[in-house]
């Protein structure tokens, strides 16, 4: 095994609603959002029984997890739909390797997963334009337009997230990774915060007011696995999708959803390239914030975007002195010959000197940039009160997903963002896996999409004229073990040809 | 949507982000009026009515 090697995915809940003034069900619209997909995949085949969400990284089991206390009001409806569990969550797992459902109240995108910071963006990029698909399908099948967005809340302090995922090597202990990284996590959101024009605590809108992040207002622990209430800074759940011996997935919870695609290659670039330094060096000494939990919220609403920070020796700093270390701990201890790093090391530190110098420089890079430039000229031209709730309503807008709509959309469309990948590099993603494990699940998926038992991320099984076939995607890692795999496939005229690989089993 | 009038309020200065660093990179500029039209498009009670339920 590569004793360095990270792979990454993202998995976002969109917001759904339809243009009308009526109440909608919005589990009921996500499910049959999910349902109008047309790309060819396998429906309600993943394997729900191989996961355990209750598992911590700690080394205990909890009981249950916390639900949000707002969704009791729900259960009476919930309890009524005449629907089973898997088809509630109406599973579609694409030819792309990528997994689309209905989660609970949302309809999330998980993409599959990506070795390369490029892959990820356009398969991020892929699933907009999935989603926006089903979004017209669904619109054309009846009723009023469905309204679909890529952010984190709804302004009542009703969130949802855009976690990301870094499959790396167990060698490196829990507790090193939380000691080294939470500050980094804490003040990154300087440059991967989506932009909010609300402050929120859970259940409640709490007032008017620019902030740089949308999910920092949910954040009240250190640590725990639950990601509904309570949610914390690093969140615990052990649940690798992998060999749990060799591997352990960092479920990331507390980042925004991008529209900016260099904003989304920044946060999972910047947060793997310091996860290999940790690799690298566990014990690296990192700034440790006092206040961690306090310093997330101060960071986000700070309104002279000076992020000042106090750490745990007493000693004053920034959010854009403490990425700085991150900077250079990376720069010192990761391999940095691949272009791609060092191109992501080089956007990292103009991003820092911009951001320190004037944070108006970021507006073709950054979302809360872009956002408060174009809104804060919106209340200009329209004479608005900061407390205004247009405001709220053209910040929602910004992630419209809609190529006609949408006002980030028109920003990039006016050709003032940069790092929007090539519409080609977005179509290809759509319909094609990147050459990870994903590769295997999305060849399996394109070929013998009929034989398909079951599907997860570290598994798939077909039906063969014997039984059951299953492959084992555990350890599967190795370039050239997927690219054998993959060649296994192309040539196999059916499932039963898939018997002889080295992880099948009968 | 129609869109809506102007409104009389008072809006309050925005901080310039200035100092004496060095001068601004080039950035691409967007189309303000093209973008500005959109955004009045935006019904001002759209996020009022927007309703989700907590997700992760």
């Amino acid at each position: 095994m590569n004793p360095h090697l990270i792979q990454f995915g993202l998995e976002t809940e969109f917001g759904i609603t339809r243009d009308t003034s009526e109440e909608i069900d919005v589990v009921a619209e996500s499910i049959a959002l999910v349902r109008s997909a047309t790309q060819p995949g396998v429906r309600m085949r993943w394997d729900y029984e191989s996961e355990d969400p209750h598992l911590d990284m700690r080394g205990f089991r909890v009981r249950e997890l916390r639900q949000d206390s707002d969704e009791s009001g729900y259960s009476e409806q919930d309890a009524e739909r005449e629907m089973s569990f898997v088809e509630i969550k109406s599973d579609l797992v694409l030819g792309n390797g990528a997994r689309f459902y209905n989660d609970h109240a949302h309809p999330e995108y998980c993409t599959p997963e990506c070795q390369s910071i490029s892959d990820l963006v356009a398969h991020d990029r892929a699933g907009e334009r999935i989603v926006m698909g089903c979004g017209k399908h669904l619109s054309e099948s009846g009723g009023s337009k469905v309204l679909l967005y890529k952010n984190n809340t709804d302004f009542l302090g009703h969130s949802y997230g855009c976690h990301e995922n870094y499959l790396l090597p167990r060698s490196l202990p829990w507790e090193s990774l939380v000691r080294g990284i939470q500050s980094f996590l804490v003040t990154r959101q300087i440059f991967a915060g989506a932009g909010k024009f609300a402050v929120e605590s859970e259940d409640h809108f709490v007032s008017a007011g620019f902030q740089i992040a949308q999910r920092s207002d949910f954040f009240s622990e250190l640590q725990s696995v639950d990601t509904m209430q309570h949610r914390p800074l690093i969140n615990t759940r052990d649940e690798p999708h992998a060999n749990p011996k060799m591997f352990r997935r960092f479920h990331v919870i507390l980042g925004d959803a991008n529209m900016s695609p260099f904003a989304t290659r920044l946060k999972v670039g910047t947060t793997a390239l310091v996860l290999e330094a940790l690799l690298q060096s566990p014990n690296h000494h990192y700034p440790r914030i006092a206040d961690p939990l306090g310093s997330l919220k101060a960071i986000s609403r700070d309104s002279n975007f000076e992020w000042p920070v106090r750490l745990e020796n007493g000693a004053g700093s920034t959010a854009v002195s403490i990425q700085r270390t991150y900077l250079e701990a990376v720069k010192q201890e990761c391999d940095l010959t691949d272009f791609e790093k060092r191109s992501l090391v080089e956007d990292w530190e103009t991003i820092l000197d911009d951001l320190e110098c004037d944070y108006l420089r970021c507006q073709n890079r950054l979302d809360w940039v872009a956002k408060l430039v174009l809104i804060r000229g919106f209340q200009s031209s329209q004479n608005l009160a900061d407390d205004d709730p247009w405001l709220r309503s053209v910040d929602l807008e910004y992630h419209r997903l809609d190529p006609d709509e949408g006002i980030y959309y028109g920003l990039e469309q006016s050709g003032a963002m940069t790092g929007v990948p090539e519409e080609s590099t977005i179509c290809a993603a759509i319909t094609d896996p990147p050459r990870t494990r994903a590769y295997i699940r999305g060849k399996c998926i394109q070929k013998f999409a009929s034989a398909i038992v079951s599907a997860q991320w570290d598994h798939i099984t077909l039906q063969g004229t014997g039984g059951p076939i299953r492959i084992s995607l555990m350890d599967l890692f190795a370039p050239d073990s997927v690219l054998r795999y993959a060649k296994a496939i192309d040539d196999a005229c059916s499932p039963d040809d898939l018997k002889d690989l080295t992880t099948a089993r009968i | 949507m129609p869109e809506q009038s102007q409104k009389t309020r008072p809006v309050t200065p925005r901080p310039s982000g200035g100092g004496d660093g060095p001068s601004a990179p080039k950035v691409d500029k967007p189309n303000v009026d093209e973008l500005l039209k959109r955004m009045r498009k935006v019904d001002p009670e759209q996020a009022k009515r927007y309703r989700q339920r907590t997700g992760q």
